[in-house]
């Protein structure tokens, strides 16, 4: 298995040396992040996020099942995210890598067992017929960062996306054609946004936020916070890694609050603007 | 001299007595008497003062070594006498522990896993990998070649780092008037730049990546705009 | 879905009799199982974890050494047996490979693996019996078979999980109160109280979650004293195998496995 070649000491050292005087290769402060770009596609639920040159696809599309016998009051919902060869090099098709691992992993946390969705609004018929939801996360390029990326890019097409108006009579489901009656929105108790901080070998380096490529190479330990701009915390994630103070993760706790209020009010923006440039025919 | 844009099965009308076709080029023969010679990819047609040497300058990122160009490359690991380096082909280089200037059989430089390398491409031939060599071959003198300390390596397409091999281009002079550097440009999309502050190296790797046509493509008065908003 | 069973009743008990801050009961085993370079048996309660450390050895494949360290690989196995009702969970499952993703994670960084370039240490937690605090338990099981196969840590890691209901926090949960429960699981270094470890997955408000670092800080610290005290008395006995041994000049004679631990614990600290 060939690993990436990892960087060079100069390299390193020079990073090593320009993150302690808090410089960033791309410019950024250490508590800056990069600009989320979220373009959406000609269909609802399709949205392409991209954070410098890690970008993103999430696609979000429903279908009438039967629920479980066990569950019959619950939509379902699932997650397909799989890494490939495509977003950068390291990652092999067959044996998940632990970042796919644990991208699926925070993916599945964050998006669906932070309870975003009202699984309960997506049953249609109890016990007979109920809507399912699947997420396709594709993932482009890896330029660093694209946990952060997946789950922003996750949430905003559950957002995006509208399902068909249902009715129901007697014991029959009538759905109407998106042409015929305006699609609904999916019903969200919140939404959870994910930050992730790097941390360096030498204490004294403070850490930075959303990571670029070189920075997550040369990281001794992430942290992923997962937050809505309620403050509520969904995932905190830190396996492993370089030890931190009590007070290092709650200053980054403290941090991702504010930065969620911010991505929350920029995802609400880019969304009303696209609904207001969409024409959904109603007859 | 004007470009030629040339996309890729275009016939290319190259005649001379002692003609040399470089990348991108191939001579296609449908019968004896009509040879052709067509185009293989997409770039700029380019030609010698006297028509004798064509090729195509396209813009890629994957580099395919060439004898004699020089590349900066990242050792990955020891391998008998020497090291394998990593020059971003396909396949890692090997460079030899003699082949450097002073070097005897007890007297080798002593290069660690990671470290970088200034070094010219000795040997490439299709069926085999690629050797370096850190010295001029003749004089057997270093000549600027060698490991490369401190500093930091930036990495571009390949037309940027032809662009910056160009003397006449105006990226490194305009930072040059700006703040002393140094810098070794490798022909496999690969830059080592070093100064004497962080911010410097840090405003030096940002112009790079913006002026690179696969990046922004800014150009200079773009550059100046672009280096009075960073803090230097 | 509100569970039956109540959580914390008005006298303050939680459903199987503990307080707010009890623990459950720890037993640790670490006598030596099969050709396990080292091992440990851990029960919190009736959740039940078996490590077996083997290494540092030649790494198996070229590929995976590393040329200026040990490379630590971790494999999970949850015995079918280990739930209430019988399941199978195949080696690609991903809650699996998290478990065994965080554990290395975890231990990377606290054991000192420059010191053996370009051999591997290999971890194997066996999850026997599961109720609650799953990864606290393998983290614990872990720092100790690593201690018992002499390899060097810079310091013991310790875990424990910390749910919150409505306002009062409860340690080291049982299965029935983690499905309930918003909990956190921090595993921590007793000696500079930093933690390496913090993972989340339900919804909390922020300020709830200073109070859980602290309070699993805290039983970081009790079990710490635990574990040490099990090394300490398995120390203790090898001492005395040796003394019983034929009659080599044992320096200090009883004291001499005192005397060992107490080096050990100069060389941790």
């Amino acid at each position: 298995m060939p690993r990436p070649p990892s960087p060079s000491i100069p390299e390193k050292e020079f990073l090593f040396s320009s993150l302690k005087e808090s410089l960033r290769l791309d410019g950024r402060q250490p508590l800056e992040t990069r600009t989320p770009i979220l373009t959406f596609g000609p269909d609802l639920g399709w949205v392409e996020c991209a954070m410098g040159k890690t970008r993103v696809l999430a696609q979000v599309d429903a279908k009438m099942v039967k629920p479980p016998p066990e569950r019959p009051l619950e939509g379902m919902i699932t997650i397909h995210s799989e890494v490939s060869p495509m977003a950068g090099t390291e990652y092999e098709p067959g044996r998940p890598s632990d970042e796919e691992v644990n991208l699926t992993r925070m993916l599945d946390k964050v998006l669906r067992r932070s309870d975003a969705i009202d699984k309960e609004s997506l049953c249609v018929l109890a016990g007979q017929r109920v809507w399912h939801l699947r997420l396709t996360i594709h993932c482009l390029s890896d330029s660093g960062n694209m946990l952060d990326c997946a789950c922003l890019a996750g949430i905003v097409a559950f957002k995006h996306f509208r399902r068909p108006e249902v009715e129901v009579v007697g014991d029959e489901v009538i759905v109407h054609h998106p042409s015929e009656r305006a699609p609904v929105p999916l019903s969200m108790h919140h939404t959870p946004f994910c930050f992730t901080f790097a941390y360096f070998p030498d204490t004294d380096t403070a850490p930075v936020i959303d990571p670029s490529y070189m920075e997550q190479r040369i990281s001794a330990g992430l942290i992923s916070i997962a937050l809505n701009a309620q403050k509520e915390l969904c995932v905190i994630q830190k396996a492993g890694g370089v030890p931190l103070s009590e007070e290092q993760v709650l200053a980054a706790i403290d941090i991702a609050v504010n930065k969620a209020v911010a991505l929350d009010k920029l995802v609400t923006k880019r969304l009303e603007e696209d609904w207001k440039g969409r024409k959904v025919e109603v007859r | 001299m004007a470009t030629t844009f040339i996309l890729p099965g275009e016939r290319v009308r190259a005649q001379h007595v002692n003609l040399k076709l470089g990348p991108g080029l191939l001579q296609h023969a449908e019968n004896d008497q009509d040879t052709k010679i067509i185009s293989t990819k997409a770039g700029e047609l380019q030609h010698s003062a006297n028509n004798s040497k064509w090729w195509i300058e396209g813009n890629s990122k994957r580099y395919i070594p060439a004898p004699q160009e020089s590349v900066v490359g990242v050792v990955t690991a020891r391998s008998g006498d020497g090291w394998r380096v990593d020059i971003g082909s396909a396949h890692p280089a090997y460079l030899d522990g003699l082949a450097f200037e002073g070097a005897t059989k007890r007297n080798k430089p002593n290069l660690k896993v990671g470290s970088l390398l200034y070094a010219r491409v000795s040997l490439a031939h299709k069926d085999m990998e690629p050797e370096l060599e850190c010295f001029d071959a003749q004089t057997h003198k270093a000549e600027g070649f060698g490991e490369l300390k401190g500093g930091f390596m930036v990495r571009c397409s390949l037309k940027m780092c032809r662009l910056l091999l160009n003397p006449n281009h105006f990226l490194l002079p305009l930072l040059g008037s700006r703040f002393p550097l140094e810098a070794a440009t490798g022909l496999n999309g690969r830059v080592w730049v070093s100064s004497k502050e962080t911010k410097h190296i840090i405003a030096i790797s940002r112009c790079i990546e913006s002026v690179d046509p696969d990046g922004g493509g800014m150009d200079e008065a773009g550059v100046h705009q672009f280096l009075g908003t960073l803090d230097i | 879905m509100s569970s039956r069973v109540e959580i914390l009743n008005d006298g303050g008990y939680r459903s199987d009799g503990r307080r707010q801050y009890e623990l459950r009961d720890i037993s640790i085993d670490l006598s030596p199982r099969g050709t396990a370079d080292g091992s440990a048996l851990i029960t919190h309660g009736l959740t039940e974890v078996m490590v077996d450390v083997f290494g540092p050895k030649e790494a198996k494949s070229r590929g995976q050494s590393v040329h200026d360290r040990a490379t630590v690989s971790v494999e999970v196995g949850i015995m079918p047996f280990s739930t209430g009702e019988r399941r199978k969970r195949n080696r690609g499952d991903k809650r699996v490979l998290e478990l065994a993703a965080s554990i290395r994670q975890t231990f990377e960084p606290i054991i000192q693996t420059s010191l053996y370039p370009r051999s591997e240490i290999s971890i194997f937690v066996h999850i026997l019996q599961q109720d609650g605090g799953l990864l606290p338990a393998s983290i614990n099981a872990t720092t100790l078979a690593l201690l018992t196969a002499g390899i060097p840590l810079t310091d013991y890691v310790t875990a424990m999980t910390c749910g919150v209901h409505s306002t009062t926090s409860l340690l080291d949960l049982t299965i029935l109160e983690e499905n309930d429960l918003p909990h956190l699981t921090v595993a921590s270094l007793p000696r500079t109280g930093k933690v390496t470890l913090v993972t989340m997955e339900t919804r909390l408000h922020a300020e709830r979650v200073t109070e859980c670092l602290k309070i699993a800080g805290e039983a970081g610290k009790i079990l710490h004293k635990e574990m040490k005290k099990a090394v300490e008395a398995r120390t203790q006995k090898l001492a005395q195998a040796m003394e019983m041994a034929p009659k080599v000049a044992v320096v200090g004679g009883g004291s001499g496995g005192v005397g060992d631990v107490e080096m050990e614990d100069e060389m941790d600290t």
